[in-house]
This record gives structure tokens, C-alpha cells and sequence, in this order.
């Protein structure tokens, strides 16, 4: 395949981007915590994309993960609780030129936001979503979230939590258009890179809900799942995760899963004893809201002016003469 | 021998035999085509519907897969479901009757003549219910189009309906790019305009408020206000010439066109520009257009530069100023339209035979379609010496040669199978040929255009095949061979029954040869004679086992060939000997493709005999040893033979590659991390930044291992949560407290 000469020329004066180019700040993050993987594996996709700084956009709500936005060294949008997903379409819509990014954490997005969070999945527009899941509210310090499960101790929930957890692999999976559901865990960054990178890939949402450890309020909670690799079920295809000799040795629970399976994705999200990490779900043919609405010609100032023109004089009332 | 017997010896030698008759006026066709007289009814991939509508998935379809999908979706289960069921293949039928007698029209027109001419001769009770059920099926058909018969036009219109839908998407595709820019670049200059003194003097702002606000507004006032903002523009002489001239060309283009609302095919002004039916032709128009490329693609680069404010004078002014037409790459070209070449056999003579190979060679977007129809022309030359489709075929396979073009060879009787394929080459970013047999109506007795076609595909004359670079680098991906019909065998085996003499019925399996398809031809009737077949049967051997057998085989044997009369009764005809010669060229031709599509390949065949051979060598060498081994070993009971176990062959194929060694760890006394596990957490680069540091991916590794004690070693291992860092055994045997250290390091090594 030969290269575009006018995209030669607009290589012509372009310098190779090193990951140091995507780092903006220190995250003040707490040490150990599982976003500065997902941000070291996110810097490095970038990297390895050569993705130009000023075609990428992070949004993000509130919460711990919703900072990232400032850790990287490009375009960002730290936004209002739960917000982060319709302020992400509206970027997609007005510049289809960006990759748009969302990080979002598990209050964000499936407490507030979850209305949002179920209707991005529907439209499918073409961004990647990461929901940082650590199971527990840590810029409040430690109050029950959605995900954390029944009888965890918090601070809203002494006695510990009352309700079952809600899934969120279960509840995207179940949402209608749902072209891309991924999981991966933080303590895995070698998975955790593949699949953001395939993630990032897919022509549509492309969602991703990673694990994460709160050193600070859950020290122990994942524990029991990081210090046994057989705990962890990793989904291989042809079409989806490929593992090397060398997490294949470490991670020997691994299970054929095609990506195009609906139906068995659904099975593995619920499973309880084991956590699914790889690709539930791709499909490429989804259709992306934005090619969908497909508009006959673009909305330049002068066809919006004579649109709303057209408008108004439906309902003008001429004086009489 | 007898003197019958001689006489069919005699015939099959020299052709000559007075007491035989020739076939040449008896309407003789071969005996597996008895079924096919009336074409239409059988439900078959012919007429073809051209859909209109870029949404359809499928740009051709067969009358009868609508019907299916019709009935599929409307027709309830229950007897009213068979009513439907029934007046509709009905319709089907006379629509193909239709499409035969080359009515044209859309599906929707013949289906309301078809449907009329059914009501008019149905009685006044059925004429109300056909009338009922095919109006409420004609209101839910899924699909409208052109209706295309198997006629000599048919290869052509379907190949420009496929291309212009490719046009089409092309130039949608391009148009929304060349109009982002253009809105883009418009934004940059209404932008710089907004900041100007000009854009607030009170007149252009009462023009930017629209109509209706008269006296509300004091304009002037508000212009005083903000003329205090007001700067020059920011955006030079020079760059506002330089997007203005983008913008210019970008719009000006000629190569796309908006499409318009209910647009026919032929009304596709651009596209007309880029339909021919010379090379000749082709040719300069393509080194007309190019000036006009240049200035649209120099407008493109310039418009993405500018609006990413990356347009460096110093630099992109001498780049855009050296781009010519040298600079043009593939994906240059293939931004534009491909350019469309008709042409027949006759026309592809001399020098247009001479361009077409340039056009191939070229590597530019040409999709050259060049159609047959007479592959059974005797060169003059030499009597009796055939070509069957030589020229067409050298062409094909000829440009299979070339390496970098695209090549379907195909009959009209497969374009609907071969639609995809078709679809493949006329997206393939190079050249692409297709080379199409049409059929025969000339020198043919009473078959239809199809059938002469399938006769082609069938008896190999003119066999189908697909060269696609595009999938692959080896020729194993390239060429394909599968769409002809038992693609294993020299000849297709089918089952003829009929009923014989005593009315009992026969049922045999028989070739379709290259001589049954020159028995269509009334050219060739000269070298047939039907004979009686009582008293001869021990000559006359069937056509395609004769031309597979060596000539020693045959010895006083005659081929014969079983056809049928205007009243299907069976004859037997025996053959020349020039056919037969003829038939075996086209067997060999046919096994050529065959080792190209990776049937019966000679290379890999002796490849593999050499394989066998040497492991039956190795094996016996083995044997012989063991042999020796075992005339001095006492033999246990129950054990399996020495030999039987050397020769058995292996249970299971050697995987092709082995899986990879995962890299051992380093030794324990060697302190080290496990890199790629590493989750970036920040607790051993707190700890010790000099000791601990992140590589290229943002992953520890020990940066210097001197930069730090033991005791941080094994902190960071015990407070690592991945548990990936390894002690190792201390550097420094004079640390203070090592034994408690090196046992804490103990459970990470």
C-alpha cells in the first residue's frame, strides 16, 4: 500500500511522539493505585499510535479516575458529576476529527450517570470509554457505590452493603446497539494494554470496565483475585485477545470466546467465581449514531441561517397592506 | 472386423463416410440439455434485477431470490399462503417470458404487465383473487430494478451498473471530505474576517442580525463600541491567497457530483466521463484529467496544512510547487474515479490490443471489460484446427502475468454467482480485466444465450477464474478456480436417465466435454455421424473416457457422443478424431488452471513423492538397524513387532509451528522484576527512584542495582502488589541485618 502524497507532506515536518510527550503532571493519585496503570497503559497506546496530541480529547465526570483528564498532555474535559458521556457525544458531533476518550469511575457512571451511560451504549458513537471500577467512593472516602458488593463495610454502609452489586458488563451488554464490552483488571497491564488498544480500534463504543485496586480505603478487597492468576479467566479468539507463552504460563484458566456471541458474553459477565477478563463483545456492523444521522450536506453557518430562516417564516405574520 | 465397424473406424479417422448421417440438419443438441428447451420455466439465476438504491445491500439480484424473499416474508402458512405462493412463481414465469422476448423495464413494470396478462385470461372469480394477491404482493416486493435477460447486452450493463454504484460511493465518500475542508477553510477566513474593522462597520453588523430588527438596534452606536476591539487581520496576504485558491479548487473539482434526488443511472453526468469503449480513448482522457488531479490533491494537502496551522511556507511552498504528476501515488489515484473500458473481442485488434496492455501494466485504475462471443472460431489458417476461446483466454491469462492486475474470467452464465467477484475487482485499487464469454447465437441451433454459456463453463471451453492480488502475496491466496462446476475432475459428471427401447428406465452418469460443447455449433456438425447402435457397442466408447485414455488404450475403438433429436429421442453420434485431438488440448489447458489453482499441483506432487520417498528410506534404514539390534536382544512376550512400531506412521501431523519458549526467569541470586507485569503503582520508585525506574512503557525495572541496599530491595518486593520484584541474593555482604533480610526476600525468589 503506497502513502498519499499530501499526506507525505503533512508528515514532511512531523516529529516521532514519545510517551513522555503524553505526560503532563505528577498524578496525585495515592501510590498503588490502579489508575496510574490505566494511565501508563493509555500513554503508551497513545505512543504507539503516534496519536497527534491535538486529535485526542479526554473527558471525564467526578470522582478519583476523573482527573485524568489533567495527567495528559492533550486536549481534556473535567466536567460535572455523571456528565462526562453526553459531554462526549457533543464533542464527537461538533469534531468527528477527535478520538474522544472517556474515563469515567464507577459512581460517575453507573450511579449518577447511568442514564447517560445507557444511552451512549445506544448510540454507539465512535469513542472509548474506560470505567475505572475500584467498587468504592475514594474522593469521599469510602462510601458504598453501585458495584461494591453485598456486605462490604463503608462509611454510608457500617453494616455493610444491603444490596446485590449491579454488573455493569451485564447491564451493557444488555443494552440495545451494544457494539464493544470489554474487561480487564489493573493488575494485569500486559491484558490491560491489549484490550484498551482494541478498544480504541473499534469503529464505535467501545466500552471498557477496569478493575482497580484503592490501596487507600480497600486495601485487601482485590487480594484475593491478584494473588491467584487462576482466578482470572482470560477470553482468547482469533478474532479478539491473543495471550503470549509468557502471561499464557502465568494465566492458565482461558476460555474460547468469540467475540461475536452475544449470548455468551451475557453468560460470562455474570459469572461470579471467576472474573472474565478479554473481549465479551465486538461487533463491527453496529451502526455509529454519527454515520447513521448521516446529514445530506454539512451544517455550515449559511445553511443553519437559511434553515432557521425557513423556519421562522412558517410563522411569520405578514401586516396586512 | 465387420465392414459396419470399419466404416466407424473410418469415419472417426477421416471424417469421411457416405453412408453415415451427418447431424448438421437434424437440431441435435447433447443429451444433458434435453431438459432445457423452455428456459422459462425453470427457476434460475436469469433476468437479473440491476437494483436501484445505494442502501441496498445487494446491488444485483435474481428474479426468483426476490420471489423467495417475497413469499418468505408475506405468504402465511395455510392454503392461503399456497394461493399466494402459486400466483406469484406464476408471475415469475411470465416475467421471465418477458425478459426473453426482451420487453424492457423495471421489476415494477413488468410486473404489472405480467400481472395483467395473467388476470386477462383467468375466468371472472379467479381474476378477482389474482387480482387481491398480487397487488397485495406487489406492494411489499423488496427489491426494484432493471430487468436484464441473458442477452448479448447483459455482461456490459451489469459491469457499468456495479461500477457506477462504485462511482457512486466513491464520490459520496470524497465529496463529504472535499466539503469538510472546504467548510473548514471558510471558517478560517469568516474567523479573521469577524475580528476586522470591516466586519463591524454598522452595515455588516445590521447584516449579521437578518431581517426584522430595523429600528431596535443602533447599529452605528454599536459599531463605535466595538471598533475599540477591532485589530488587522492576523491571517497574511499571502496564506488568505493561498486558502482562497484551496477553496477555489476544492469546489470547482470535476470529478464528483452530488447526487440528486431520484437521478437515473443515465443521467450520471460525471461518471459519463469515465465510461468508454476504446483504451484508446480511456487513455487520454485519463491524461486529461490529470493536470486537474494535481490542483485538486495540491488543494487537499494545502487545506489540511492550513487547518491544522501546520502550512510552513519555508518549507511546503517549494513541496507543493515540485508535485506533478510523478508524485502521484496509488492512494492518489484511487481517490479518484476508476475509469471504465467496454469492449468486444473484434475491437481489441492491433493497436488497441497494444494499449490495453499498457492500460494493464500500468497499475492506473482501468477496469477493462472485453467480451466474447465465438470461442469456437477455426483460425483460417487450418481446417479443423480449433482456438475454442484462445484469444479471450491468452488474454486472461496473459494478464495474470502481469502480477499487479486484477483477472475474472467468467461466461454470462455466472455473472450472478461472480457478482462479488466482479464487485472485488472494480474496488481493486490497480487494473482489473474481466474477460466474459456472452454466449453464442450464431452457428448455435436452437440454444439460448445461457445455455451456450453454461455449455462453455462446463465442458471447460471456457473456464472461470479469479486473480485477485489484493488478497494476498502467494499465488495460493490469488488465483481461484473453485467456481467451476467439480473443479477436482477434467470434465463434469452428470446423471442423464431416459427411457430405452423396452420403456425400462436407464440412468447413467456421463461427461460434459469439450465435444458435446462443439456439438452445438452447427459449424461442427461435419465431425458427428449418427450411427445405429446395435452390433457396434463394443467399439464405441463414451466421448470422455476415450479422451482421458492414452491412445494405445483406444486402439479400435470409436467415441461417441449421446445426443437427442427435436423429439428427444437419444442418438448416438460418433466423433472425429480432430474433435478428440481438440478436446485433449482443451484438457490440457483446463489442468494448467487446475496446477495454478492448486488442483493436482505437479510441484507439490513431486514434492511430496520426494518426501515419501526419503522417510520410506529413513524407515527402512531404521528397520534394518533395529533388526540387527534385535538379533542380539531376547524378544519379551506381548511386545509389539520391532518393526511394525518403526514403520507405523506417526498418530499425529508435526504442528507446523512449534509454540514458542517462554523465557525462563533469571537465576535467584540475581535480583530482578518481572517488567512486563508491572502495574506503574509508584511504590518502588517512591521508595528508591534511582534503585527502581520506568522504561519506554512506563514499567519498573532495576535502573541500578548499586543505588540502593538490600533492605530496599526487599521492601519493595513486600510491598510490590503484583509481587513481581525479586531480591535476588545481596551485592554488599556487609550489610547490617542481612540474614533477617535475606529471609524476608525468601518467598520472592
Amino acid at each position: 500500500m503506497s502513502v498519499s502524497a499530501p499526506r507525505c507532506l503533512l508528515w514532511s515536518n512531523d516529529e516521532p511522539v514519545v510517551l513522555d510527550d503524553y505526560v503532563s503532571e505528577e498524578p496525585r493519585w495515592c501510590t498503588g493505585c490502579g489508575d496510574l496503570a490505566i494511565l501508563a497503559a493509555v500513554q503508551r497506546l497513545c505512543r504507539d499510535e503516534q496519536l497527534a496530541r491535538e486529535k485526542i480529547v479526554f473527558v471525564s465526570g467526578i470522582g478519583c479516575s476523573s482527573r485524568f483528564p489533567h495527567y495528559m498532555n492533550t486536549y481534556g474535559f473535567h466536567g460535572l458529576h455523571g456528565r462526562a458521556l453526553p459531554v462526549a457525544e457533543g464533542i464527537r458531533i461538533k469534531r468527528p476529527d477527535l478520538h474522544v476518550f472517556v474515563n469515567t469511575g464507577d459512581g460517575d457512571c453507573c450511579s449518577i450517570g447511568a442514564a447517560h451511560w445507557i444511552h451512549a451504549i445506544r448510540y454507539n458513537m465512535n469513542m472509548t470509554v474506560l470505567l475505572h471500577d475500584n467498587e468504592i467512593y475514594g474522593l469521599t472516602k469510602k462510601q458504598v457505590s453501585p458495584t461494591s458488593p453485598k456486605g462490604l463495610a463503608s462509611n454510608t454502609t457500617p453494616r455493610g452493603a444491603y444490596l446485590d452489586s449491579l454488573n455493569p458488563m451485564e447491564t451493557t451488554l444488555g443494552v440495545a446497539n451494544v457494539s464493544f464490552a470489554a474487561q480487564a483488571v489493573d493488575w494485569a497491564p500486559g491484558l490491560l494494554y491489549d484490550i484498551i488498544s482494541k478498544a480504541y480500534k473499534h469503529p464505535g463504543c467501545s466500552f471498557v470496565r477496569v478493575l482497580q485496586r484503592c490501596p487507600e480505603y480497600l486495601p485487601e478487597h482485590f487480594d484475593h483475585w491478584m494473588d491467584d492468576p487462576d482466578q482470572l479467566l482470560l477470553l482468547t479468539h482469533e478474532d479478539g485477545m491473543q495471550v503470549t507463552p509468557d502471561l499464557a504460563r502465568i494465566y492458565k484458566q482461558q476460555e474460547i470466546h468469540d467475540p461475536m456471541d452475544l449470548n455468551r458474553a451475557r453468560e460470562i459477565a455474570s459469572m461470579k467465581d471467576r472474573i472474565p477478563v478479554g473481549i465479551l463483545y465486538r461487533n463491527e456492523q453496529v451502526p455509529c449514531y454519527e454515520d447513521v444521522l448521516n446529514p445530506a450536506g454539512l451544517f455550515t453557518p449559511e445553511v443553519v441561517r437559511t434553515n432557521i430562516e425557513a423556519e421562522l417564516d412558517k410563522f411569520t405574520v405578514w401586516p396586512a397592506s | 472386423m465387420n465392414v459396419s465397424i470399419k466404416q466407424l473406424i473410418r469415419f472417426h479417422v477421416t471424417g469421411e463416410n457416405a453412408d453415415e448421417q451427418q447431424m448438421d440438419d437434424r437440431g441435435l443438441r447433447p443429451a444433458l440439455l434435453a431438459p432445457y428447451r423452455d428456459l422459462t420455466s425453470l427457476r434460475y439465476d436469469y433476468p437479473l434485477i440491476l437494483v436501484q438504491g445505494e442502501r441496498e445491500e445487494t446491488s444485483v439480484r435474481s428474479l426468483s431470490s426476490i420471489v423467495d424473499e417475497l413469499l418468505q416474508e408475506t405468504a402465511p402458512h395455510g392454503i392461503e399462503g399456497e394461493r399466494m405462493r402459486k400466483h406469484c412463481f406464476r408471475l415469475e414465469t411470465r416475467i421471465r417470458a418477458l425478459a426473453t422476448r426482451q420487453v424492457q423495464g423495471s421489476l415494477a413494470e413488468l410486473w404489472d404487465i405480467a400481472a395483467l396478462e395473467l388476470v386477462s385470461e383467468s375466468d371472472e372469480e379467479t381474476a378477482w383473487s389474482l387480482t387481491k394477491e398480487l397487488n397485495h404482493a406487489r406492494q411489499r416486493v423488496p427489491a426494484n430494478g432493471t430487468v436484464v435477460d441473458c442477452d448479448e447486452k447483459v455482461t456490459s450493463v451489469l459491469l457499468e451498473h456495479l461500477w457506477r454504484r462504485t462511482y457512486r460511493a466513491r464520490s459520496h465518500d470524497a465529496l463529504k471530505r472535499l466539503d469538510q475542508l472546504s467548510a473548514q477553510l471558510s471558517q478560517i477566513l469568516e474567523a479573521d474576517f469577524q475580528t476586522t474593522r470591516a466586519a463591524r462597520t454598522p452595515e455588516s453588523l445590521k447584516g449579521s442580525m437578518g431581517a426584522g430588527v430595523d429600528d431596535t438596534f443602533d447599529f452605528v452606536a454599536l459599531s463605535d463600541m466595538l471598533e475599540k476591539g477591532a485589530r488587522n487581520s492576523s491571517v497574511t496576504e499571502r496564506r488568505r491567497q493561498r486558502i482562497s485558491a484551496a477553496l477555489a479548487a476544492l469546489q470547482a473539482q470535476p470529478f464528483f457530483v452530488p447526487e440528486s434526488e431520484g437521478q437515473n443511472e443515465s443521467d450520471d453526468g460525471a461518471a459519463r466521463d469515465f465510461v468508454f469503449s476504446s483504451c484508446t480513448d480511456a487513455w487520454h482522457a485519463f491524461e486529461a484529467h490529470t493536470p486537474a488531479k494535481i490542483e485538486l490533491l495540491k488543494a487537499i494537502a494545502t487545506a489540511e496544512l492550513e487547518i491544522d496551522n501546520r502550512y510552513d511556507e519555508s518549507e511546503h511552498d517549494e513541496l507543493l510547487a515540485g508535485f506533478s504528476e510523478a508524485s502521484l501515488t496509488q492512494e492518489d489515484l484511487d481517490f479518484f474515479p476508476s475509469y471504465l473500458i467496454c469492449m468486444h473481442i473484434e475491437a481489441c485488434q492491433g493497436s488497441e490490443k497494444a494499449k490495453l496492455i499498457e492500460l494493464l501494466c500500468s497499475g492506473l485504475p482501468m477496469k477493462v471489460l472485453v467480451e466474447t462471443d465465438d470461442i469456437l472460431a477455426e483460425p483460417s489458417l487450418c481446417e479443423g484446427q480449433f482456438t475454442f476461446g484462445a484469444r479471450s483466454q491468452q488474454l486472461a491469462t496473459m494478464t495474470i502475468g502481469l502480477n499487479n492486475a486484477f483477472v475474472l474470467q467468467t461466461t454470462s452464465s455466472c455473472l450472478y454467482q461472480t457478482r462479488d467477484r466482479i464487485e472485488c475487482g472494480l474496488t481493486y485499487e490497480g487494473p482489473a480485466l474481466f474477460s466474459v464469454y456472452a454466449g453464442s447465437h450464431t452457428n448455435i441451433t436452437d440454444l439460448p444465450r445461457y445455455l451456450t454459456a453454461a455449455s462453455a463453463t462446463q465442458s471447460r471451453a471456457f473456464p472461470t477464474f479469479t486473480y485477485d492480488p489484493a488478497l494476498g502475496a502467494d499465488q495460493a491466496t490469488r488465483f481461484d478456480v473453485d467456481d467451476n462446476p467439480q473443479a477436482q475432475t477434467d470434465w463434469p459428471l452428470q446423471n442423464l436417465a431416459y427411457e430405452d427401447e423396452d420403456l425400462q428406465r436407464v440412468s447413467q452418469d456421463i461427461t460434459f466435454t469439450f465435444v458435446e460443447f462443439a456439438a452445438c455449433d452447427t459449424r461442427y456438425a461435419r465431425f458427428f455421424a449418427t450411427v445405429a447402435n446395435q452390433g457396434s457397442e463394443d467399439v464405441l466408447v463414451p466421448c470422455g473416457e476415450y479422451v482421458t485414455s492414452s491412445e494405445g488404450e483406444n486402439g479400435n475403438k470409436v467415441p461417441f457422443v449421446l445426443m437427442v433429436d427435436a423429439e428427444d429421442v437419444l442418438q448416438t453420434c460418433i466423433v472425429d478424431d480432430k474433435l478428440i485431438q481438440a478436446a485433449r488440448r482443451c484438457r490440457e489447458m483446463w489442468h494448467s488452471l487446475q496446477e495454478l489453482g492448486g488442483i493436482h499441483n505437479s510441484h507439490a506432487m513431486r514434492l511430496l513423492e520426494l518426501e515419501r520417498n526419503e522417510w520410506e528410506q529413513e524407515k527402512e534404514r531404521e528397520i534394518e538397524q533395529l533388526k540387527l539390534q534385535a538379533d542380539t536382544a531376547p524378544i519379551e512376550p506381548g511386545d509389539q513387532p520391532i518393526v511394525d512400531q518403526v514403520s507405523a506412521p506417526p498418530q499425529d501431523a508435526p504442528a507446523a509451528d512449534p509454540e514458542p519458549v517462554p523465557e525462563e526467569p533469571p537465576s535467584s541470586d540475581e535480583a530482578y522484576i518481572e517488567t512486563p507485569r508491572c502495574t506503574t503503582c509508584d511504590e518502588c520508585t517512591d521508595l528508591n527512584g534511582k534503585l527502581f525506574a520506568y522504561d519506554e512503557n512506563k514499567q519498573a525495572y532495576i535502573a541500578d542495582i548499586t543505588a540502593g541496599s538490600y533492605r530496599e530491595l526487599v521492601e519493595a518486593a513486600e510491598i510490590c502488589q503484583v509481587a513481581i520484584i525479586h531480591p535476588g541474593k545481596p551485592l554488599n555482604q556487609a550489610e547490617v541485618g542481612l540474614s533477617d533480610l535475606i529471609e524476608r526476600a525468601e518467598e520472592f525468589s
